[in-house]
C-alpha cells in the first residue's frame, strides 16, 4: 500500500484528507480523466483520418508484399524465407473493363479469391455479401472504387474480357482493403471474383497475372525480404507492392488538421494543469493552519510536500488511468462500430506521459509552496478590515444595495487570490474563444468558398467529347457562370527530388480567381502564384523567378502573389493556361466551374453527368477538417468545467477568509439574502472581469494564431477569422450566468448556515 | 545541581521586522534553565514576548541570536528540519487555540506524532486507546475535532502532545479559551503528568494556573524581571494553587 511505502503518518494524514474531500478529489479525477480521454480520441480519430492504411491492414491482417508473377510462384521457397509469416494466394488476377453508367468503360482488375474469407490479407467486408460457390456471377467491389463508380450490392457488374466477351456479373458485397490505395489514387480498381469466373472472363492463361502476399514479422525488413525473394523467384518476378506504398497512397496530407489538433492537444494540458494547480492551490491555502500544526508536531518540510505531492499527484494519475481506460472503451465500443483502430502505441505513450509530466509539475508547485508553510500556527491572517461599516454606509448614502459594495470590496482585498481566479477562468475562456475562432474559421470556408480557391464548385472532363463541345455544353446550364480551361500536371522543381503539384487554370488575360492573400494574381504569360507551402519548399519569395520542368519543357515563372492553398499541403504552384506550352494545355483537360451564387453544386453536377459529362465536385477544406468540429465542443465542454471548477475553488476559499466577516455582517443587520449576494458579487465580480478578460484576449488572439496554423500548414496566413460577433456575446453571456450560478453555490449554503463567532 | 538542564536558554534575542521594516524585540537577552521534571510557568502581561519565547524553545520560530540547549545539545543551530525530528521525538507541544488536524479525528490526531516517531501501527493505537482513556475520552475516539467542546478539544490536544512521551511539554496558554470547569480538568491532568515527572513549561498570564508550577518566571517586554520558586502552603481543604507565595 502506498500509506506503507511513505510512512504511516503521511499516509494517515492523506487519507483523512481524502475522506474528508470525497466529492472534490472525485470531481478532479474525472477533469483529468475526460482531458485525457479527449485527448486520446482526438488523436485516434486524427490518425484514422489522416493514416486509414494503418486500420484496415491490422483489421485484415495485410500482407506487407505483393509480389506479381507470370506463373505461380513456388510458395513454400516463399514460406521458408527469413522473417516471412505467412503468405496470401497465390492468386490469379486479370485486367478487365468494366461497363460503368452512360456508356463509360472503367479499367478495373480482377482478381480471384477463395469462398471461404481467407486468414491473411482478409478483405473487409462492409456491405452486402462475400463470394459464394452458389452464386459465381457475384463479385466483391473494393468500396472506394465502388463509391466512385456507383456501385452497390445488387448493382449489375458487366465486364468486358481482353477477348471482348462481355460478361454481367452482380455485386455481392463491397469490401475494404489495406492492401492496395483508395481509387483514383490507385488504379485499376479492384473487384474479387471466385476462380471460376475470372477463369470464365479471361480464359487464356497467358493474359492472367498470380499475385502473391508476404506478411511479415518484421516491416522494417520489407526491402531485404523484398530482395530475397526476388532471388528466390529467379526473376519471375515482374512487379512488387509493399505497404509503404500503400500507405502513402491513402495517406490524407492533411498538415492543417494535425496542426489544429496539435494546438487543441497543448490547449488540454495547459487546461488540465490549471485546473489541478488550481485545485491543489486552493485546497493548500485552505490547509496552511492544518499544515503548520503538523509541522509542530514534528513532519519536516519535505515530508510535507511529499505528502500533498502524493496526494494530489495520484488524484491526477487515477484521473490519466481512468481516461485511459475510457478512451479505450470509446474507441473499442463507440468508434470501433466505425471501424475505427486503436491508436498506435507511439502517440498513446505521449499523451499518457506528458499528462503525467503535466499533472506532476502542476501539483509540484503548491505542494512545495505548502511544504514551506511555517510551523507556527498563526491565527489566521485576517483580510484587512475596518472601513467595512464607512463603506457600508456610504454605499446606503448613493442607495447602492450594500451587498453590492461589500461584495465588491471583497473581490479585491487579497490580491494574490483574485489575480488567480481571474486568471482560472480567464485561462479556459480565452482557449473557448480561440475554438470558436476555429469554428468560424471552418464556417467561413463553407461560406466563402472561394476564399480557399474553391470559386468552381464543379470541375468537368471531357471523357469522350471534344473540348469545344465540352465547353458548350457546360456554358448552357443555367446555373454555371464560367467554365475556366484548366490542366493540372506534375512539375520538376530545383533541388527537389519530387515533382510538386502545378495547375494551370484560366488564361493570363482571364485569370481563375485564385484567392490572392499577398502581391498581385498574374496578368502576364510567364507569371505565376504559389501557395505558402510551396514557397516555403523552394524557399522563394513573392517577387522570385523559379525554373520548373513540365513534361521535359523547361518552363521560368515569376511568382507575383501568395494565394490561400488548401491543396497538397500549400505546395500548388498556379498559373494561367496559356503560360504552359501548347503540348500540355491544348486542348484543355478539365474546365472549372464557378455557379451561380446560390446555386446547388449537387444538382448543377447530377444535371452535368446526364449529358454524359464526367463532373467532379470540389471537397471543401471544412468537410475534411469535420472531425474538429467534434474536438472543439468537447474541447469546449472540458474547458467550461475547469473554468467552472476553479470558481468553485475559489468561492470556497472566498468563504473560508469571510467566516469571521460573515458574523461581522450578520450582525450589523444583514439578512440572509443580503450576506448571499455579497458574496456572490465577491466572486462573481472576479469570474465576470476573468471572462470579459478571456474572451477578449481570445478573440484578438484566434485570428493571429488560426493564421499562424494556416502559414506552419503551407495554407498560408489569411484564413483565420475571429468567432462572429453573435458568437463571442452568447459565449461571454452563458459563461458569465454559468459563472454566477456557480458562485451561488457556497453562497448560498453560507449565508444559510448559523455562523458561530468561532475563536480562531 | 550536577544533572543537565532539560533546557538551557543563554541570552535568546527574538527581534521580529514589523511591516513597515521597523525592527519589534520580542525577546531580550533571556536566560533561562528548566531542570528535569520541572514545572515552570511563564507570566507576563499580553504582548511581554511568552508566546515567542515558547515557540523559540520548541524550535517553532528562529531565533536572532543567543542559545538554546535541549538535554545538553545545542538545539538553535539546527536546520528547520532538524528540529522537527527533535519535535517529534522529544518535545510536546499545546496551543491555546488547540491546533487539532481538522480533517482527522480524534483517534488520528492522537495517534498521528507516534506515527510520525516511527512506532508501528499497532502501537500508535495502544498507546491512543490508553491515553484517550486517562482523559475520559474513549468515546470519543471517532469524533471530529469540530464535534468537540472546547475542553475536549484541549485534552486531546494534550494527549496527542503526551503520546510520544517527550521529555518536554510546552504549552501555550493552554487554558486561555477554556471556562473554569474545563480549565480545571485540564489543569488536573497537567499537574498528574508532573507528578509522574513531565518537564513542563507553560505560559500563561492566570495566577491560579500558575501556582501549580514549581517556579514561575515573570516576563516585561521580552525580558525577565522576576524568576522565583514558590512554596505552597496548604491549608485545611485547600486545593493546589489556593494560595501562591514567592519566595526568594
Ligand atoms: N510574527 C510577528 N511579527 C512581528 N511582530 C510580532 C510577531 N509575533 C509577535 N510579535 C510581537 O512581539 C511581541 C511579543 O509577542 P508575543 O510573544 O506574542 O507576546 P505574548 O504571547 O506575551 O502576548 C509583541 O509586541 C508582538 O506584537
Ligand atoms: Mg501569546
Amino acid at each position: 500500500m502506498a500509506s506503507r511505502m511513505i510512512g504511516s503518518a503521511e499516509g494517515r494524514w492523506i487519507r483523512a484528507d481524502l475522506r474528508a474531500r470525497r466529492g472534490q478529489a472525485l470531481l478532479t479525477v474525472l477533469t483529468v480523466a475526460g482531458i485525457v480521454t479527449a485527448l486520446i480520441a482526438a488523436a485516434t480519430l486524427l490518425e484514422d483520418g489522416t493514416n486509414p492504411w494503418r486500420g484496415l491492414f491490422e483489421r485484415g491482417r495485410g500482407a506487407h508484399i505483393w509480389l506479381h508473377t507470370k506463373t505461380v510462384p513456388d510458395v513454400s521457397a516463399l514460406k521458408s524465407l527469413d522473417g516471412v509469416t505467412d503468405v496470401a494466394g497465390p492468386y490469379h488476377s486479370a485486367p478487365a473493363t468494366l461497363a460503368a453508367d452512360r456508356g463509360r468503360k472503367v479499367p478495373i482488375s480482377l482478381q480471384e479469391a477463395p469462398a471461404a474469407l481467407p486468414a491473411v490479407a482478409r478483405p473487409l467486408l462492409s456491405e452486402g455479401r462475400w463470394l459464394d460457390v452458389r452464386h459465381p456471377e457475384g463479385v466483391v467491389v473494393e468500396r472506394s472504387f465502388a463509391r466512385a463508380i456507383g456501385l452497390r450490392p445488387g448493382s449489375p457488374f458487366t465486364v468486358t474480357g481482353l477477348n471482348g466477351a462481355t460478361h454481367t456479373l452482380t455485386v455481392a458485397g463491397l469490401a475494404e482493403t489495406g492492401d492496395q490505395g483508395f481509387y483514383p489514387e490507385w488504379a485499376p480498381g479492384l473487384a474479387w471474383t471466385l476462380r471460376q469466373t475470372l477463369t470464365a472472363v479471361e480464359p487464356a492463361p497467358g493474359r492472367t497475372e498470380t499475385v502473391t502476399g508476404l506478411r511479415l514479422a518484421d516491416p522494417g525488413l520489407t526491402d531485404l525480404i523484398v530482395q530475397r525473394a526476388v532471388f528466390t523467384l529467379h526473376g519471375q518476378v515482374q512487379r512488387v507492392t509493399t505497404w509503404r506504398e500503400v500507405r502513402a497512397a491513402m495517406e490524407l496530407d492533411n498538415r492543417l488538421l494535425g496542426l489544429l489538433l496539435g494546438l487543441f492537444g497543448v490547449a488540454g494540458l495547459v487546461a488540465a494543469a490549471l485546473a489541478l494547480a488550481n485545485v491543489t492551490g486552493g485546497r493548500v491555502l485552505t490547509q496552511l493552519r492544518d499544515i503548520a500544526t503538523l509541522k509542530s508536531l514534528g513532519f519536516t518540510r519535505g515530508q510535507i510536500t511529499r505528502m500533498l505531492l502524493v496526494e494530489h499527484g495520484a488524484l491526477g494519475l487515477a484521473g490519466i488511468a481512468l481516461g485511459v481506460v475510457a478512451a479505450w472503451l470509446i474507441t473499442a465500443y463507440a468508434l470501433g462500430e466505425s471501424g475505427v483502430t486503436p491508436l498506435s502505441p507511439g502517440p498513446h505513450a505521449a499523451i499518457t506521459v506528458g499528462t503525467a509530466l503535466v499533472v506532476l509539475v502542476a501539483v509540484w508547485l503548491p505542494a512545495w509552496r505548502g511544504g514551506r508553510t511555517p510551523p507556527l500556527p498563526a491565527v489566521p491572517a485576517a483580510p484587512p478590515r475596518g472601513r467595512l461599516s464607512r463603506l457600508a454606509r456610504l454605499a446606503l448614502l448613493v442607495r447602492l444595495p450594500p451587498a453590492l459594495v461589500l461584495g465588491a470590496r471583497d473581490a479585491f482585498t487579497r490580491r494574490t487570490p483574485a489575480l488567480l481566479t481571474i486568471c482560472g477562468v480567464a485561462i479556459p475562456m480565452m482557449m473557448i474563444t480561440i475554438g470558436l475562432g476555429c469554428w468560424a474559421t471552418l464556417d467561413d470556408f463553407i461560406r466563402h468558398p472561394e476564399g480557399v480557391g474553391q470559386a468552381a464548385a464543379l470541375a468537368v472532363r471531357p471523357a469522350d467529347l471534344t473540348a469545344e463541345e465540352t465547353r458548350e455544353r457546360v456554358m448552357a446550364d443555367p446555373d454555371v457562370v464560367a467554365a475556366y480551361p484548366g490542366a493540372e500536371l506534375d512539375a520538376l522543381v530545383p533541388g527537389q527530388t519530387r515533382t510538386v503539384r502545378t495547375r494551370a487554370l484560366g488564361t493570363s488575360a482571364d485569370p481563375y480567381p485564385f484567392p490572392v492573400a499577398e502581391g498581385r494574381m498574374f496578368r502576364d504569360r510567364g507569371e505565376a502564384v504559389a501557395g505558402q507551402g510551396l514557397l516555403d519548399l523552394l524557399g522563394a519569395r513573392v517577387g522570385d523567378r523559379v525554373r520548373i520542368t513540365i513534361g521535359g519543357t523547361p518552363l521560368i515563372v515569376r511568382i507575383v502573389g501568395r494565394v490561400i492553398e488548401p491543396e497538397q499541403d500549400g505546395e500548388v504552384l498556379s498559373l494561367g493556361i496559356d503560360s504552359l506550352a501548347a503540348k500540355d494545355a491544348v486542348p484543355p483537360r478539365f474546365y472549372g466551374l464557378v455557379l451561380r451564387p446560390g446555386a446547388e453544386p449537387g444538382e448543377a453536377r447530377a444535371r452535368l453527368q446526364a449529358q454524359g459529362l464526367e463532373v467532379a465536385q470540389a471537397v471543401n477544406p471544412a468537410d475534411r477538417l469535420a472531425v474538429i468540429r467534434v474536438i472543439i465542443v468537447a474541447l469546449v465542454v472540458v474547458l467550461a468545467l475547469i473554468g467552472l471548477a476553479n470558481l468553485l475553488t475559489a468561492g470556497a476559499l472566498g468563504l473560508r477568509d469571510h467566516v469571521l466577516d460573515l458574523a461581522v455582517l450578520k450582525a450589523m443587520g444583514l439578512t440572509p439574502r443580503q450576506v448571499m449576494a455579497t458574496l456572490v458579487t465577491g466572486t462573481g465580480l472576479l469570474a465576470v472581469v476573468g471572462v470579459l478578460l478571456g474572451g477578449c484576449v481570445g478573440a484578438l488572439w484566434s485570428r493571429a494564431l488560426i493564421d499562424l496554423e494556416g502559414r506552419h500548414s503551407g495554407v498560408g496566413a489569411g484564413i483565420g477569422r475571429a468567432p462572429t460577433p453573435g458568437m463571442l456575446a452568447a459565449a461571454i453571456g452563458i459563461a458569465i450566468g454559468a459563472a454566477l450560478l456557480v458562485a451561488l453555490i457556497p453562497a448560498r449554503r453560507a449565508a444559510r448556515a448559523r455562523i458561530p463567532v468561532t475563536a480562531r | 545541581m550536577t544533572t543537565t538542564p532539560a533546557i538551557r536558554a543563554v541570552n535568546l534575542v527574538k527581534i521580529y521586522q514589523s511591516g513597515r521594516g521597523l525592527p519589534v524585540p520580542a525577546v531580550r537577552g533571556v536566560d533561562l534553565t528548566v531542570d528535569p521534571g520541572e514545572f515552570v510557568a511563564i507570566m507576563g502581561p499580553s504582548g511581554s514576548g511568552k508566546s515567542t519565547l515558547i515557540h523559540l524553545l520548541g524550535g517553532l520560530d528562529t531565533r536572532t541570536s543567543g542559545e538554546i540547549w535541549l538535554d545538553g545539545k545545542r538545539a538553535d543551530t539546527l536546520s528547520e528540519s532538524g528540529w522537527a525530528v527533535l519535535r517529534r521525538e522529544k518535545i510536546g507541544f499545546v496551543f491555546q487555540f488547540f491546533n487539532l488536524v481538522t480533517n482527522m479525528t480524534v483517534a488520528d490526531n492522537v495517534e498521528l506524532p507516534a506515527l510520525l516517531g516511527g512506532a508501528s501501527p499497532r502501537h500508535a493505537r495502544e498507546r491512543r486507546e490508553y491515553l484517550l482513556g486517562e482523559l475520559g475520552l474513549t468515546d470519543r475516539a471517532a469524533a471530529a475535532p469540530a464535534q468537540l467542546s472546547g475542553g475536549e478539544q484541549q485534552r486531546v490536544a494534550l494527549a496527542r502532545a503526551l503520546a510520544n512521551q517527550p521529555r518536554l511539554l510546552l504549552a501555550d496558554e493552554p487554558t486561555g479559551n477554556l471556562d473554569s470547569r474545563n480549565t480545571r480538568d485540564v489543569l488536573k491532568l497537567l499537574s498528574r503528568v508532573h507528578r509522574q515527572g513531565q518537564t513542563i513549561v507553560l505560559v500563561t498570564h492566570d495566577a491560579r494556573v500558575a501556582g501549580l508550577a514549581d517556579r514561575v518566571v515573570s516576563l516585561l517586554d521580552g525580558e525577565i524581571v522576576d524568576d522565583g520558586a514558590i512554596v505552597r502552603r496548604r491549608g485545611p481543604g485547600g486545593t493546589a494553587g489556593d494560595v501562591v507565595e514567592l519566595r526568594g
